[in-house]
């Protein structure tokens, strides 16, 4: 019905590739997210499906129309803007009206939707005022509204929350998503914001350079990214990643993080096939804490810097082992500087609030084995065992 | 204490109210306009003033020797209101002034919207081209439009003959004033379009771009997009273009002053011409004042809103 | 066995693909060529008495007074010029037209901007008034005020002399200039000058070295336009300045038409000198004064 389905879509400006061979399907009544960093062809693949780009390759469909040649107005979609786009000599109430009047709807019918809107969005107060008279978030209302009021096929949002400030965004996130719990409409919503992407989407679609990376529910995402650059983008504060060896032991395999040497467990790790090779390694920051007398594998570094986060502290540690350096990582965060001339990295650690950890300290972290991550050197690729679960990066 | 300037009248006991430097912080602005004040003032303020008693006064070139006018009261008046002539040139007048402006505004907003259409080359193309008609002076136009349709070897009426449009060989075009006036609407018409469409233009890029798009997506047409978007967005740039072009259209001198060699039929006369005509070949400067002075008046009453308008912008700091 | 690439490989496309977009993309491109060729067509249109007074300018006689038009000089010629320019008193008319524009510019300039600086960096009683007035007085039309002005400077003795026009264009390129540079001055955030404060100037030091270069551009728009209207002002020029020694090039180019008939040759390529100033000066301004103008008017 209002499924959005991309199927093999590519988007060229003369030479340059915005969007790769998308394959990707949000089916009926679904929300999902795109996101990435600036530049990774989430604007452009919604404004494809807007019909305000042209789409070099491939086929989009909305229901189950091919929409490539048809122009916006034809393709029964609303659209939020990042900046709203409310039409500023226009009444709330003709904003909200203007799409149900190109449409050649009764007078009697739009102003009943229109209130009707109105109510449910909380801004039935200000159908007379015009755009510039309202707040940021009232504006953002209004052009939720304006979308909705036209009961299309699909929503396409387009970092809708980008402009509002930080309180605002986390009580609009809530609403956009009941919203469309409630509407059951299919969303297809784009953000650069990975806390949004997680907490407001059935799925998540990761891109970068034009690729989509992974698209799965937000949980697999977390426990298991398919390659480095999704492992680092999904998860706030990002995952630590490290440089490591694999050597074999008697009894399996060991990592090796600088000094320290990680017992995996036994069993068949897929890691095993890398024994004698250097790895990269993740820990997010939620896996390390600090080590009881009784923990075997441990981490020691020293402390650089703790941000108190009031339920939890954030410890910034230095250990002597190697940083990875990709340029995946590039795109998200400024690489760690080595502070001494020989190889360090620099962790991120959740430690409790009344932790007593403090700058200059000399601290030994407890890490979980079965916890880390592993990535091969050469394609950032997650190391997983040959027989797999099925891909699901392509349309699900 | 360090001597940090301040506006409000703070410590009177350390500072006296009336400072020196106060007084030239106060006196500064009005120093700063004075020259140019005076300069306006002088040119037009006292001209004006003689324009008004000028014509309340019988001034013919006896009284252009003695630089003393006659006062006549309200004669000069009463004569060109009941003058049937007069009301002839003011009607011309107004319809010239309506059809120039509609034409030009018409006409210089469709070449504004095909600027956006283009390409960057031909939108360079097309906006040089604009620019040199801009840039040629008017007294150079009128020439060239008066070459171009002299009755003899004017490439218009050539070109008509070639396409059919009627035997045009040795056509006089200012025989008949209707056609004399086609040629100077065409005239004038040509010498503003450029200053509507690069204003227009200009105003047609400071449109969002979102706008557009949302309207699209909303359902809109295209041309539903231009009457409900743009329109409304840009009516305060009409406003003031049109205002300007009523304002420059309905003291139109030079075209029709140079187009006829200097010697206008009555046929021709628009209010600008009329006034000079009756002051400068006659010698009636009274009447030609009196005339001046309602055109003035007619020309206050459409700026109104022009002044209105700009205002507005003028006071949005 | 190494992991299966998730992402694929770039596949750079071929037009192969777009069979089925063939067909629109051809009507896109109908639409395309229809664009330009209205673009053409007008710019044709709007161009051409341009191009036939330049082309005229270099054409013989015969080339000229042919009953078929000829559309390419090919014999192009310079005798023209050489016509117009060894005519009695060209060369004093243009000296004139140099004078009175050159000393438009400087006076208008210094008094605009004195002006414009009140207006836009003070508050005092009447500044709404001076507004309103500099803004009113672009209404006056100008033919009504020939009248007056022409009794008033014969009484002061001022006509037939060059400072007569001068005074009297400074008065109708004022009121715009004015309004120009205050736009200029105004876009200058205060920011600028503070900090020039804060750092040690004085606030004439701050306006010396801060604010003139920054409204250096306002200036030379302004100017230029001050120049544009000084030099082809006609009616003025025509009505006050009744010697040919005295008169500018504007009057001057009315010397070719006489009771014989038009020199159109020579007169088309006076023409073409008179404009070129004004051609080369406006080409580098006309995009600051109609931005000027809009600047704010769609969403202010």
């Amino acid at each position: 019905m209002g499924q959005i389905e991309f199927q093999n879509v590519t988007k060229l400006y003369g030479e340059t590739p915005a969007v790769r061979d998308l394959t990707l399907t949000v089916h009926e009544g679904e929300f999902v997210v795109l996101v990435g960093p600036s530049g990774c062809g989430k604007t452009t693949a919604l404004r494809m499906v807007a019909g305000l780009e042209e789409i070099t390759d491939g086929e989009i469909r909305i229901g189950e129309r091919v929409v490539n040649d048809l122009p916006p107005r034809q393709r029964d979609i609303a659209m939020v803007f990042q900046n709203y786009a409310l039409y500023p000599h226009k009444s709330v109430y003709d904003n909200l009206a203007f799409g149900l009047r190109m449409r050649k709807i009764a007078k009697g019918e739009q102003r009943r939707r229109v209130e009707e809107i109105a109510r449910v969005l909380g801004i039935e107060d200000l159908l007379a005022r015009k755009p510039a008279q309202l707040s940021g978030g009232q504006r953002q209302r209004v052009a939720m509204g304006r979308a909705i009021v036209r009961e299309p096929q699909a929503f396409l949002m387009d970092e809708p929350l980008s402009n509002l400030d930080a309180k605002l965004r986390v009580q609009m996130r809530a609403e956009i998503a009941r919203i469309q719990q409630t509407l059951g409409v299919t969303t297809l919503y784009v953000t650069h914001d990975q806390v949004e992407a997680m907490t407001m989407g059935h799925r998540v679609a990761v891109m970068r350079g034009g690729i989509l990376q992974q698209v799965d529910a937000p949980q697999r995402l977390y426990h298991a990214p398919r390659n480095l650059f999704v492992a680092s983008f999904v998860g706030s504060p990002a995952m630590n990643l490290l440089e490591g060896e694999v050597v074999r032991t008697n009894g399996g395999v060991s990592c090796k993080l600088g000094q320290a040497e990680l017992e995996l467990p036994a069993g068949g790790s897929p890691v095993e096939r890398y024994a004698g090779r250097r790895v990269a390694v993740g820990i997010r920051p939620e896996e390390l804490s600090e080590a009881g007398a009784d923990a075997r594998a441990r981490l020691t570094g020293r402390v650089l810097l703790v941000e108190s986060l009031g339920a939890e502290s954030l410890a910034h540690l230095e250990l002597s082992a190697t940083p990875l350096d990709r340029p995946e990582l590039a795109d998200l965060a400024a690489p760690s500087a080595p502070l001494l001339g020989e190889a360090t990295a620099t962790v991120r650690a959740r430690l409790a609030a009344d932790t007593r950890v403090r700058p200059g300290d000399i601290v030994d972290l407890a890490v979980d084995p079965r916890k880390l991550y592993f990535f091969d050197l050469d394609s950032g690729e997650a190391i997983r065992a040959a027989e797999s679960a099925v891909p699901t990066a392509v349309a699900g | 204490m360090a001597a940090v300037e301040s506006e409000l009248a703070v410590s009177s006991r350390r500072r006296p109210r009336w400072s020196r430097h106060r007084i030239a912080r106060g006196v500064a602005p009005y120093a700063l306009l004075a020259p140019a004040t005076i300069a306006i003032g002088a040119v037009l303020a006292y001209p004006l003033y003689l324009l008004v008693r000028l014509s309340f006064e019988r001034y013919g070139l006896f009284e252009l020797i003695r630089h003393k006018g006659v006062w006549i009261g309200a004669a000069n008046y009463t004569r060109i209101l009941h003058d049937g002539q007069f009301w002839h040139v003011v009607l011309r007048t107004l319809a010239f002034t309506a059809v120039n402006v509609s034409l030009t505004m018409v006409l210089g907003t469709a070449i504004a919207l095909l600027l956006v259409q283009l390409n960057s080359f031909m939108r360079m193309l097309l906006t040089a081209g604009l620019v040199f008609v801009w840039a040629t002076p008017v007294v150079v136009a009128v020439d060239i439009w008066r070459w171009m349709v002299d009755s003899e070897f004017g490439v218009a009426n050539w070109t008509l003959t070639k396409l059919h449009f009627g035997n045009f060989t040795h056509h006089d075009w200012f025989v008949n004033p209707w056609s004399g006036f086609a040629v100077i609407t065409a005239l004038v018409v040509w010498g503003a379009i450029p200053f509507v469409t690069i204003t227009v233009f200009a105003g047609l890029s400071q449109v969002p771009d979102e706008l557009l798009e949302a309207a699209r997506i909303d359902g809109a047409r295209p041309f539903a997009v231009f009457r409900e978007i743009t329109l409304p967005l840009l009516k305060p740039i009409f406003v003031i273009l049109a205002s300007l072009s009523i304002i420059w259209d309905f003291q139109v001198f030079n075209q029709v002053w140079i187009m006829l060699d200097q010697r206008p039929s009555s046929d021709y006369f628009l209010m600008s011409i009329y006034s000079f005509f009756e002051s400068f070949r006659i010698s009636e400067y009274g009447l030609g004042s009196a005339i001046a002075v309602v055109m003035v008046l007619i020309m206050l009453v459409v700026t109104s809103f022009y002044v209105r308008q700009m205002v507005k912008a003028g006071e949005v700091r | 066995m190494s992991a299966t690439p998730i992402a694929p490989t770039p596949v750079s496309p071929t037009t192969a693909h777009l069979v089925g977009r063939r067909r629109s993309a051809r009507k896109r491109r109908a639409g395309r060529v229809g664009i330009n060729a209205l673009a053409l067509l007008v710019f044709v249109v709007m161009v051409f008495p341009v191009y036939w007074m330049v082309s005229t300018a270099f054409k013989t006689g015969p080339d000229i007074f042919g009953y078929t038009p000829t559309w390419f000089p090919i014999h192009a010629t310079f005798a023209n010029f050489g016509d117009a320019i060894h005519r009695q008193y060209f060369w004093r008319d243009v000296a004139n037209s140099l004078i009175v524009v050159v000393a438009v510019v400087i006076i208008s300039l210094v008094l605009a901007l004195l002006a414009a600086l009140a207006l836009a960096k003070f508050r005092f009683y009447g500044r709404r008034a001076f507004i309103v007035l500099i803004i009113a007085v672009q209404m006056i039309p100008l033919n009504a005020l020939i009248i007056p002005l022409y009794i008033a400077l014969s009484r002061a003795h001022e006509v037939n002399k060059l400072s007569g026009v001068i005074i009297t264009y400074l008065t109708f390129v004022l009121p715009f200039t004015i309004w120009t540079l205050r736009g200029f001055i105004i876009g200058v955030p205060k920011d600028l000058e503070e900090a020039a404060m804060v750092d040690g100037a004085t606030r004439f030091g701050a306006f010396v070295r801060i604010l003139l270069p920054l409204v250096g551009p306002g200036l030379v728009a302004t100017s230029i336009f001050a120049f544009i209207q000084a030099w082809n002002e006609y009616i003025i020029a025509y009505v006050f300045l009744s010697s040919p020694t005295k008169q500018t090039l504007t009057v001057w180019l009315a010397s070719f038409t006489t009771n014989r008939g038009t020199a159109w040759g020579p007169l088309m390529a006076a023409a073409t000198l008179t404009s070129l100033p004004v051609v080369v000066f406006f080409v580098l301004v006309q995009r600051k004064i109609a931005f000027g103008l809009t600047a704010g008017a769609v969403r202010g």
